[in-house]
């Protein structure tokens, strides 16, 4: 057993807290991308465009079948030795575009989860007084959807914060990366990993204060 | 004069701006030839290994010897040691400074250049351990290797391979030696005694180095490399003659390590 050494810790904090930014970057470009993705595939879902319904429905069980470092490392390593064109990809650019396929398949199903959901009076009750489809969407069932969606969705995107991790074994020198250096030239792994692992932890800590926030505002409307 | 001096302007406004477009398209020609992508792992102390932010030791200092006789601009890429000959080939970076020992398989892909490091193989296990004197005790042990190393193949070359539980790490090989999961890791003599020296991992040697091998820098084998190849081998040779090659190495480890 050694005693922890707590000024390499304290040294190491500030070193770390540099990569923080392209950590965050990486999940705020591929909660961007997934986003606009999901929303369309879930749109094809619900009115089941014929033919675009069945591509959509392929991509959702690929990408949630198989797990996300296969996929990274398929885009990564695997892909540029069938199209070579490909190696122009670098290791941020296959993470957020690996982060975006995999958690927009997941969060299309939620976003679409949030549509049916609301109650299919209202829908008869809009169309009776004459508003379009398009109306509707937008009036009345986006807006009750939103609501529903923003905890699941909240929640993909507090997942691929701590999923940017992945990136390292790409070569990228995120947060896990620089920690993962740090500690084989200190050696002094536990308190490396401990150092990151709080790191994570008060990011996530505080994006959950922010959902608890967002909630409560979209709910305001139904408060008495 | 005035005269003079109306009819030479607009010439003189050419040949400026004739030089000015050389210079720049020379420029950027250079600038495309002239930085130099040098890949390494970051995770090998003390040839390469991050401390304080800050990318160091050995590999890193004679690299840049080398980009201050040749004037390429030396840029470093860190990506985890199995990567490396992979980004080679997808031209990602133009060579390795990784200590990567000179083998015929590898000599039928890559150009090499001169041999700038000399050292053997070692094997290394957990502080206490004497029932593991050298490679012949190996049998019936597991032993971690590097991914991709020439360890993992000298191990796979003994005759009783088949009775050594090889195990392949992307890295952190001497933690899990340390923890008492692999009996033992092979690694180069020089650095793993420097390991044993600096770092609080409590590990011994095992006996004496079992395999000589040669360390070098490999390149592409087309024309680009080629080029490449013999630029470093006259700055190596420069550095060698010199005694700066020696001094690098003295610095990094009290002895010198690049003498055949």
């Amino acid at each position: 057993m050694h005693a922890l050494d707590f000024d390499y810790m304290l040294g190491l904090v500030p070193i770390l807290l540099g990569y923080l930014p392209l950590t965050l970057e990486m999940a705020a470009a591929g909660m961007a991308c997934a986003l606009v993705l999901a929303c369309l595939l879930a749109v094809i879902r619900v009115t089941r465009i014929p033919g675009l319904n069945a591509v959509a429905l392929l991509f959702i069980s690929f990408f949630r079948g198989t797990p996300l470092l296969v996929q990274l490392f398929l885009f990564y390593y695997g892909l540029p030795q069938v199209l070579t064109f490909l190696v122009a990809i670098n290791g941020i650019t296959a993470t957020i575009l690996g982060l975006t396929l995999h958690f927009s398949a997941y969060m299309a199903e939620s976003i679409r989860a949030a549509i049916v959901g609301i109650d299919r009076s209202q829908t008869e009750a809009a169309l009776s007084i004459g508003m379009t489809r398009a109306q509707l969407m937008r009036r009345i069932v986006l807006p009750q959807a939103t609501r529903i969606a923003t905890p699941t969705l909240m929640n993909y995107f507090i997942d691929m914060i701590k999923s940017t991790s992945l990136a390292f074994t790409l070569g990228v020198t995120e947060l896990m990366g620089a920690t993962q250096k740090e500690a084989a030239g200190s050696f002094l792994y536990f308190e490396a990993f401990l150092v990151v692992a709080v790191i994570y932890w008060i990011v996530v800590e505080a994006l959950s204060w922010v959902q608890k926030w967002l909630e409560q505002r979209l709910n305001r409307a139904y408060q008495r | 004069m005035a005269k003079r001096s109306t009819s030479t302007a607009p010439w003189r406004r050419t040949t400026l701006a004739l030089a000015l477009g050389l210079a720049t398209s020379l420029g950027a020609m250079t600038t495309q030839a002239d930085t130099l992508r040098v890949g390494m792992s970051g995770g090998y102390y003390p040839f390469t290994y991050v401390e304080q932010d800050e990318l160091k030791g050995f590999e890193v200092d004679l690299m840049n010897a080398i980009g201050n006789i040749t004037g390429d601009d030396v840029e470093f890429v860190t990506a985890s040691f199995s990567g490396l000959a992979g980004m080679l080939d997808s031209r990602r970076i133009d060579t390795i400074a990784n200590q990567i020992t000179i083998t015929p398989e590898r000599q039928e892909k890559y150009l090499f250049s001169d041999p700038y490091v000399y050292d053997g193989a070692q094997v290394v296990v957990r502080k206490g351990n004497d029932a593991i004197h050298g490679v012949e005790d190996l049998k019936g042990k597991t032993v971690a290797v590097n991914l991709g190393s020439n360890y993992e193949q000298l191990l796979n070359e003994l005759p009783y391979a088949d009775d050594i539980n090889i195990k392949t790490y992307d890295s952190n090989i001497e933690q899990d030696v340390a923890l008492g999961r692999a009996d033992a890791f092979v690694m180069d003599r020089v650095s793993a005694t420097q390991v044993i020296k600096d770092k609080p991992l409590p590990l011994q040697l095992a006996g004496q180095p079992f395999s000589r091998i040669e360390n070098a820098y490999p390149f592409r084998d087309d024309e680009a490399g080629a080029a490449m190849k013999d630029r470093i081998d006259e700055a190596l040779a420069e550095l060698r003659e010199s005694g700066k090659l020696s001094d690098i190495s003295e610095k990094w480890f009290g002895t010198d390590i690049t003498q055949p």
